[in-house]
């Protein structure tokens, strides 16, 4: 099967996406994290949406269980918290914001200036991105799995 | 010491004065902002203290005002005009670093980082302080 231009750009897109992923949770969590090959369902999501803005129009989601979402609190803090805490709730938006910001830095110097909003973080069960072409990707970090999605 | 950190993330604040008392720093106080109208108000209480605030650290993206308006602001107000401010954010496109630096950032940390590099770009700014 032929590789088409747009083949290229979503290799390109995910590639930087997964060394941004990479980047946070190593610096910030020390964990080693890695894409997966397949999708997989996640249930009782907590979502956190950053929207680009200026050279780049589109959004970037994090969504992980609560539970997933609790790990990650507990190891981006160094202490042990709670699902309910909305300390998870933040955790989930600071990562999203680091890897957002990221994935932005691995552009060209253009593009990387564009805005990127404050997180918006929902406990909404379905959350959808709303722009057009969506590229999804779930990650694992010791066997805690979770997605991030990039729209444009 | 006393420190200032602006971020709008409770968890981040959290993180950021876990590096710096990794750094070795004695924090006997951390102030706690989160965005920078919050961290005007803080510093304006501040002058005359006993024991003022000696080091700033600010996110950039955050609501009500961010952290390069707080900058600016700062500086026309001559608030705490001696003491370092380290930005630490996602933000690390050049305009963004130039309009910090000029508003009177002395370091700049981009989001993901590790306690090592906090303990890089602040303690000399400290020691020269």
């Amino acid at each position: 099967m032929a590789v088409t231009e747009t083949d290229h750009i979503q290799e390109d897109l995910m590639s930087r996406l997964d060394s941004a992923v990479s980047e946070v949770f190593e610096m910030m969590l020390d964990r080693n994290c890695t894409p997966l090959t397949t999708e997989v369902d996640i249930n009782e999501w907590i979502t956190a949406r950053i929207r680009f803005s200026g050279a780049i129009t589109g959004e970037c989601l994090v969504y992980a269980s609560q539970t997933v979402a609790q790990v990650a609190a507990e190891a981006l803090l160094g202490t042990i918290s709670d699902p309910s805490d909305p300390m998870v709730d933040d955790a989930v938006g600071e990562l999203c914001n680091m890897i957002a910001g990221g994935w932005k830095s691995k552009l060209d110097p253009n593009a990387a200036v564009s805005l990127i909003s404050v997180p918006a973080i929902t406990r909404d069960p379905v959350l959808a991105p709303h722009s057009g072409i969506t590229y999804n990707r779930c990650y694992a970090f010791q066997g805690n799995v979770f997605g991030v999605s990039l729209a444009f | 010491m006393r420190a200032l950190i602006i971020d709008d993330s409770a968890v981040m604040r959290k993180v950021i004065e876990r590096a710096l008392r990794q750094a070795g720093l004695e924090l006997l106080e951390v102030v706690q902002a989160s965005n920078g109208e919050e961290a005007l108000q803080a510093l304006r209480a501040d002058q005359g203290v006993a024991s003022p605030i000696a080091l700033i650290m600010s996110d950039i993206n955050m609501p009500v005002m961010d952290g390069l308006q707080f900058l600016e602001t700062r500086r026309d107000e001559k608030l705490a005009p001696g003491v370092p401010v380290v930005m630490i954010t996602t933000e690390g496109s050049e305009p963004f670093v130039l309009r910090a630096i000029a508003a009177g950032a002395q370091g700049y940390i981009c989001k993901p980082f590790t306690a090592d590099q906090v303990k890089a770009r602040v303690l000399p700014l400290l020691n020269a302080a």
